[in-house]
């Protein structure tokens, strides 16, 4: 990503009009390798200890996910289409079924319909419980990699209870889920989700009122409700700065207008504000959850039953989720063939990224992992 | 199975003392490689393989979705560190080895073998994932390698997509039990 991509509007973009480098200014180049987590490079530069530039530069496993689904067949893309975020699988599948659906014109069973909100909301805990462990990484905490790490695993449990694999799930497919859960399968979810509620409320001692995480965090990398809707991100970003958007709430899916939660919005708009925010949605999760197995159906079928090679009509179709980083939405091409004829993923790690040299730039140095991770960014999906 | 494994760089014709005074060496230091090659060959060549396999430092070097199924290897419920292997970690000047986490693509094929370069020698290499051994599900893809074997030196193949992070720890495991035959170097 070169400097000339962005638009050149001094009030959103104020550190890329430098360009006469002096003796003052020193480029580093943060990446690919680095002790954090992510593979891409930052090209920041400084001035003493404050950034003066900051351009990122992704791309380092852009694997072609997009061509690819062009010369494989409906059922076929849904293995790879899930490796861009192989812990938050079910919710970068969510928008590609819910798409195809519409395009073949499938019926979801009830049953089904409850447990993907399920499996997306298990998932969604089971990436924030990553995300946060790398946080605690990157500011030097390991207590906060440990404990996430660790009750991740009773979640991924259920998951595996539930779809037979750890990460890469391919649970959801077009028409439903895969397969139905275990005969005891409510019960025990019920006790880990408590439990793991339990755990969550923990995490407030030892990272969340850490004087030190607060001094690390507080007031660094301020993004005003303004700047967060100009530059288009999404997710826990855009909620951290004080605009109250979740397309749960605002273009529900399946049965999302049933279930009982709260979106959580904060004003700062700070980096303690958007690593809160994800916190916080997780027991909005748990809420889910516990409401989704109380009202589900007890017994149905799960899936519909699809010919060999299904194939669209000569239309096309947009439908997107709330992902565990934030609005995410796929763009469906079909030209009356068994594949797709042009896919299009809009992932949100990408839209705020784009938020990142207007964070950084007038930061000092030492705050820029803290900036960097708060953005809910995963390379891998946003290289696609 | 292990021996069919133990064909190690050395087999290649190049002998420790040619090794250590390759051309980016200074004669300080090949001079003291020579003193210290006729002094530890045969007796402490076995202390010196055992002091590396109970320590090995992988490079902090995550380039793709393996490295979710790493980072579980190293938390709680797994925790590589039973069997040696410290948590990855940042300064690759003081690592021995590299776990290739998954797909390797066009960008970041030079970048890391730039990293395997700076790293000091004895350094292994695990290939992690079906996207690391032959390009996995990535086979077809126009911008991803199919495998590392052109570009480094692998000790070791973990498969899966990801590998369980037992499934790593095997890998590990037997990467130790090659170390253990290995010429002390």
């Amino acid at each position: 990503m070169s400097s000339q991509v962005y638009p050149k509007d001094k009030e959103i973009l104020p550190g890329l009009q430098i360009e006469k480098v002096d003796d003052r200014i020193m480029t580093l180049n943060v990446g690919p390798q680095h002790p954090g987590s992510g593979h891409m490079r930052i090209i920041i530069k400084v001035d003493g200890d404050y950034i003066v530039h900051t351009d990122p530069d992704p791309g380092y496993v852009h694997r072609g996910e997009e061509k690819m689904a062009e010369y494989r067949n409906y059922i076929t893309n849904i293995p790879h289409l899930e490796r861009p975020v192989i812990h938050d699988s079910c919710n970068i599948l969510y928008p590609y079924c819910l798409g195809v659906e519409e395009l073949l014109g499938l019926e979801v069973p009830e049953r089904a319909k409850y447990l993907r909100v399920i499996a997306a909301e298990l998932n969604r805990c089971v990436y924030i419980e990553y995300w946060l462990a790398i946080y605690g990484i990157f500011l030097g905490h390991s207590t906060m990699f440990m404990w996430p790490v660790g009750d991740r695993e009773l979640l991924i449990d259920l998951l595996d209870k539930m779809t037979g694999a750890r990460v890469t799930h391919a649970y959801f497919v077009p028409g439903g889920v895969r397969n139905d859960v275990p005969p005891n399968f409510e019960d025990v979810c019920l006790r880990q989700v408590n439990y793991f509620e339990k755990r969550l409320k923990e995490y407030a001692d030892v990272f969340y009122d850490n004087p030190i995480l607060i001094s690390r965090t507080k007031d660094t990398g301020i993004l005003s409700r303004e700047d967060a809707i100009k530059l288009g991100t999404t997710g826990s970003v855009l909620r951290a700065s004080g605009v109250d958007f979740d397309i749960r709430k605002k273009e529900p899916y399946d049965v999302y207008e049933e279930m009982d939660f709260q979106t959580n919005v904060l004003k700062e708009g700070d980096s303690y504000a958007r690593s809160k925010i994800p916190w916080l949605d997780m027991f909005e999760s748990c809420r889910i959850i516990r409401d989704a197995l109380k009202k589900m159906p007890k017994s149905g079928s799960v899936r519909v039953k699809l010919k060999p090679k299904p194939k669209g009509g000569d239309t096309e179709v947009y439908r997107r989720v709330e992902s565990g980083r934030g609005s995410l939405g796929m763009h469906i091409v079909s030209r009356g063939m068994p594949q797709p004829y042009r896919l299009k993923i809009s992932v949100p790690s990408f839209r705020n990224l784009i938020a990142m040299p207007h964070l950084l730039t007038g930061e000092k140095l030492g705050n820029m992992p803290a900036v960097y991770w708060s953005l809910n960014y995963w390379p891998v999906e946003a290289d696609r | 199975m292990v021996d069919d494994l133990v064909t190690s760089k050395q087999s290649k014709g190049l002998t420790i003392v040619d090794q250590i005074n390759s051309h980016n060496a200074n004669v300080f230091v090949g001079k003291l490689g020579d003193i210290l090659y006729k002094a530890v060959d045969k007796p402490l060549g076995m202390a010196l393989n055992w002091g590396r396999l109970w320590s090995l430092w992988p490079v902090h070097i995550e380039t793709a979705c393996c490295s979710v199924e790493f980072g579980a290897a190293s938390g709680p419920r797994y925790d590589v560190e039973r069997f040696g292997i410290i948590e990855a970690f940042g300064s690759l000047r003081q690592c021995d080895l590299v776990v290739v986490q998954g797909t390797i693509t066009r960008k970041m094929a030079p970048r890391l073998r730039l990293v395997y370069d700076q790293m000091p020698e004895p350094k292994y290499v695990i290939a992690m994932g079906a996207c690391a051994i032959t390009g996995g599900l990535y086979f077809d893809s126009y911008n991803v390698l199919p495998g590392i074997d052109g570009i480094l030196p692998v000790d070791v193949y973990v498969p899966g997509c990801p590998p369980r992070p037992e499934t790593l720890i095997q890998g590990c495991m037997l990467l130790q039990e090659k170390i253990k035959r290995m010429k002390p170097r």
